[in-house]
């Protein structure tokens, strides 16, 4: 199975707090990898490390995409690659228009593959389709980016974009916080639907709730900068019994 | 080969998308501008030009089996995606189809009232030159 990502010794910190401290992870192509663990554990640094995100200061190790070494890539360019994040708190942009947004996101991605261009109507057929499956208010796409969403609306609209850009990784960074069950089921159907065996996800998540939806291959376990166990889906339910506890410092 | 209404069908459909939002018909028909090709400079002669186009335009025709074969091109934005939709309308159609069909049909699209005087002006020239070149075809003049 070739390996999408490899993330050897990384080492982050955000100002002048280290939080990744050498961590080590392989993702596999088509599978769902999950990363769980406490507050406080690296969890959305490791996610905004991937992207590039400017809050993150990689200081060592690599991360190779597809066998390339990314750390010194602009987010811009790992999006156009395929890596996208969904995440954990969308931020608003009032005056950026939804759909003007995400249409010249896809069209990017599309001309950086040599692609044709979505025109307005090819583009507006499909998201709405995808945000009717997603159960997203036709109103939220003309809108400004985010603003005046609820939280549901947020992260639905965040996997519209997924589904929209087609990414190679899906880096999901706690999709699950603040959605009700249906905006739950909604979420997670449009995440399934986006498998086809070649694309891969890391599920970044606190509690196994999404797991049941999302069926992970792997579980990481992240605690103090670190990956301290991998294994099958069967440590979501280890983990639900016995907490994290057993990965304290001794 | 779809028939002249079938295409505007087509077209229209996808002008209704974008319901009583005028900025994104604009857009769209700007965004049909970018498959938009030129003419070879030999094509671009006083034959070819459209008078009464409001930016120069010009609009070549070859008769093939009675076939009317246009290309054409334009200099504005505008200019440049309305010959697109144009030319996906009445292009690679029979003459005779052409010279059947009802102007008035065009207004289905939803955008006509959306052109300005002028760029109807443009458009009215544009028409004639196409039933010229559909007639001398079916003649076989062209």
């Amino acid at each position: 199975m070739s390996k999408i990502l490899e993330i050897k010794n990384l080492k982050a910190k955000i100002g002048n707090k280290e939080i990744l401290k050498g961590l080590n992870l392989d993702l596999e192509e088509g599978k769902v990898h999950a990363i769980m663990g406490p507050n406080g554990a690296g969890k959305s640094t490791l996610s905004k490390a991937i992207v590039g995100h400017f809050d993150v200061e990689v200081t060592d190790g690599e991360i190779l995409y597809k066998g390339k070494n990314i750390v010194d890539w602009e987010p811009e360019e790992r999006a156009l690659e395929g890596i996208f994040l969904s995440f954990q708190h969308p931020v608003e942009i009032p005056g950026v228009n939804n759909a003007y947004f995400l249409r010249t996101a896809v069209n990017a991605k599309r001309k950086h593959e040599g692609k044709e261009e979505l025109n307005a109507a090819e583009f507006l057929r499909k998201m709405r389709s995808l945000a009717n499956e997603l159960g997203l208010k036709p109103e939220l796409l003309n809108r400004s980016l985010n603003e005046g969403f609820s939280g549901g609306e947020k992260k639905r609209n965040e996997v519209l974009q997924m589904m929209m850009l087609e990414p190679n990784l899906v880096i999901l960074d706690e999709i699950d916080s603040g959605l009700d069950i249906d905006a739950l089921r909604a979420v997670s159907e449009g995440i399934n639907k986006m498998k086809d065996g070649k694309r891969s996800f890391l599920v970044i998540t606190h509690y196994s709730r999404i797991l049941d939806y999302i069926k992970p291959d792997y579980i990481h376990v992240l605690k103090d900068g670190k990956i301290v166990k991998t294994a099958g889906a069967e440590l979501v339910k280890e983990l639900e019994e016995k907490g994290y506890s057993e990965f304290e410092e001794k | 080969m779809k028939s002249i209404d079938e295409v505007i069908n087509e077209y229209k459909s996808d002008f209704d998308l974008f319901e009583n939002d005028k900025d994104a018909k604009l857009e769209y028909i700007f965004d049909l501008g970018k498959r938009h090709q030129s003419l070879p400079e030999e094509l671009k002669n006083d034959a070819t030009f459209i008078h009464g186009c409001a930016s120069p335009a010009w609009l070549a025709a070859e008769c093939k089996d009675g076939v009317l074969i246009l290309k054409g091109e334009g200099t504005s934005e505008m200019a440049k995606g309305m010959l697109t939709l144009l030319l996906d309308i009445f292009s690679n159609k029979p003459a005779q189809e052409i010279l059947d069909f009802d102007p008035k049909n065009l207004n289905k699209l939803g955008i006509i009232e959306l052109l300005s005087p002028v760029r109807q002006k443009s458009l009215q020239a544009f028409l004639e030159k196409v039933y010229m070149y559909a007639k001398l075809c079916k003649e076989g003049k062209l």
